[in-house]
């Protein structure tokens, strides 16, 4: 915005009236005392001027085509800016320089948000990953210990049939650097789940409607292998990364924004966790077939799990694990004609539970 | 239109005082500035996007000014004062109010 002291004749051959003005980007202003003696405003627009400036008498003209009105201003400076004013907006938008801005600002905006999906969804990850795999063996199971320890397990727990499981494991002979100990707990749910560092928890309602050595390989191989693939340590450090650098981002904003955008990054565990879940049948149905183990032991303890959960269950991507038709459909195609030979002594060790 | 900090105007003395006019202008940072300046915020140096939002409403709230000033016949605006403000929730938008002096020189 400009301003200027000027001359204004409301009309041709009309007493010339003392005015300011003020030059908008669009348009002007005029504000004068009109003959009656009241303050006065005109708007014209910027388009529907003509300025120029009278270099005989140093004044700038600027005549309104639209009407009989016309502005007298000292010096060159006024038909200049009006001048440059309308060669800006003569230009086509992207030619502006409001629209060259805009342009740069959306360029460098792709540009920035590009590089923090970029960010979020490949290098975070591989980092949290990387550092994961660093963690040692002796570091997972303080951790695990320390979570058992927390959760007060250890006054529920079966210890026979702890000491059955921890048999039946050591007879499958699985190979790891970790040091495997199973746990058997005395509730009502139907589920089991392994810590870091080699703890795994069976609950013994799980272990009941459990009715063959088979099932029992395949939940202690499924479990085995989330402890075994560093399972818990990458999806803490996954979570742990994620949510340093979406706070990073996004802390600073109101609770709308990050409520919305916490469940977008919850959401996307999810996604990791099915997919942890997925390497954690398949390694652990891998597990069985070396054992020439019957596979079907996966697809029993899935139908135990899918009886357990309620009915109208969730869609799939608000889910931990895979569905559980999912999971008996691609057990079935990865296990077919398996090699299968009944294993005494695991029976023996699992009839010692019946 | 003649703005100024001052009290008077060397040589031009008042003839004529209008009133004590004020105006406002109020302007978020949009979402996306946010950003720009939050990785500025970790990255350090000079946020030139919060600088730009600070001066555009400062023209805003000037060039309110001058219309208040021209409707009631004023050609001068004297001793004009400039405050900023952050309002909203943790102090997201920006607020820049000018009160002058609408004189008749």
């Amino acid at each position: 915005m400009k301003s200027y002291f000027a001359t204004y004749y409301p009309s041709l051959g009309a007493a010339p009236v003392e005015s300011t003005v003020l030059v908008f980007d669009k348009n002007l202003s005029i504000g004068y005392r009109n003959a009656n003696g009241n303050n006065a405003t005109e708007n014209w627009l910027i388009k529907d001027v003509q300025a120029s400036f009278d270099f005989s008498r140093q004044v700038s003209r600027i005549l309104y085509v639209k009407g009989a009105g016309e502005l007298q201003v000292e010096g060159n400076d006024a038909a200049k800016f009006i001048n440059e004013l309308q060669a800006e907006q003569a230009k086509a938008w992207h030619k502006k320089s409001s629209g060259k801005e805009w342009i740069r600002n959306g360029a460098l905006l792709l540009g920035i948000l590009g590089l923090l999906v970029l960010l979020y969804l490949l290098i975070v990850p591989w980092l949290s990953e990387k550092l994961a795999s660093k963690v040692s063996v002796k570091t997972e199971q303080q951790l695990g210990d320390a979570a058992y320890d927390a959760m007060g397990l250890a006054a529920l727990e079966d210890k026979d049939a702890s000491l059955v499981l921890n048999d039946f494991f050591s007879a499958m002979d699985v190979p790891s650097a970790y040091d495997i100990r199973i746990t058997v707990v005395k509730d009502n749910v139907v589920n089991a789940f392994a810590l870091p560092g080699g703890r795994i928890v069976v609950y013994s309602e799980l272990l009941k409607q459990i009715d063959s050595y088979p099932e029992l390989a395949a939940l202690l191989s499924h479990e085995f292998t989330h402890v075994n693939n560093k399972h818990s340590t990458k999806s803490i450090f996954r979570r742990l990364g994620s949510k340093v650098f979406i706070g990073l981002l996004f802390g600073r904003f109101g609770t709308v924004t990050s409520v919305l955008i916490n469940h977008a990054d919850d959401l996307k565990s999810l996604k990791y966790s099915r997919k942890l879940e997925k390497e954690a049948d398949m390694d652990g149905l891998e597990i069985l077939l070396q054992r020439k183990i019957d596979p079907q032991g996966f697809t029993a303890l899935f139908q135990h799990l899918k009886a357990a959960a309620p009915s109208n269950s969730m869609p799939e991507f608000l889910g931990s694990h895979p569905d559980v038709d999912k999971r008996i459909g691609y057990i079935k195609e990865s296990s077919k004609g398996a090699a299968v030979q009944e294993n005494e002594q695991l029976k023996a060790i699992f009839d010692k539970l019946k | 239109m003649l703005i100024t900090t001052t009290s008077s105007v060397d040589g031009r003395p008042v003839q004529e005082y209008l009133g004590v006019i004020n105006a406002q202008s109020i302007i978020g940072a949009n979402i996306f500035k946010d950003i720009f300046a939050g990785l500025r915020d970790v990255f350090g140096g000079r946020s030139k996007t919060y600088e730009r939002v600070l001066e555009e409403a400062k023209e805003d709230a000037l060039r309110e000014l001058s219309q208040k000033a021209q409707a009631i016949g004023a050609n001068g605006i004297l001793g004009v004062d400039l405050d900023f403000e952050t309002i909203g929730s943790g102090g997201s938008m920006l607020m820049v109010i000018a009160t002058g002096t609408a004189v008749r020189l």
